[in-house]
């Protein structure tokens, strides 16, 4: 998936919009942040105006200081009000 | 691409009448049959089982979760 980052004026082809970018990402894997401390990774196969995501083969990671307790789920509808970050082709979190 | 796609509205239909799992902001689970829902995300489930810290702790007929506090739904995959 290529996304041009350059700067560029309203003519440019290579302006994009905020929700273009989760356009493309349909059918790959995402890396979603949570405000709190979920972070998911997912196929993302679809969303709406608001930004709830349908999304397939799951893993849900809740990050504390006793560590990570992961969650695996086959298809989830996800409600787009605690979104905070969207990552394509997210690898999840590391460490 | 567009065959894979499924909107909320697509995922929502194709969930209705079966078991699911409801997760709310606090961390609790509800697990029931889907009965009804509406563009709130307010959800009835019925056979209700509640699930706090991975253990159930009460069981219901009927019940209403308001939209609000939901999290995720989730559904297992509908076998082909």
């Amino acid at each position: 998936m290529q996304i041009s980052m350059a700067s560029s004026g309203p003519q440019n082809p290579s302006q994009i919009m905020p929700l273009e970018l989760v356009d493309k990402c349909i059918g790959s894997k995402i890396h979603i942040k949570m405000k709190g401390d979920k972070e998911l990774v997912g196929t993302l196969l679809g969303f709406d105006p608001y930004v709830n995501m349908v999304l397939e083969d799951v893993v849900v990671y809740e990050i504390s200081s006793q560590g990570k307790k992961v969650t695996r789920l086959e298809q989830i509808l996800l409600n787009g009000n605690n979104i905070a970050l969207m990552i394509p082709g997210g690898e999840g979190p590391d460490n | 691409m567009s065959s894979t796609r499924q909107t909320p509205s697509d995922f929502l239909k194709q969930i209705i009448h079966r078991p699911v799992v409801v997760k709310l902001n606090s961390g609790v689970d509800y697990r029931g049959v889907l009965v009804c829902l509406d563009g709130f995300m307010n959800i009835v489930l019925d056979q209700t089982e509640e699930y706090i810290n991975g253990q159930l702790k009460a069981k219901y007929g009927i019940a209403f979760l308001r939209g609000n506090n939901v999290l995720y739904i989730s559904a297992q995959k509908r076998k082909a």
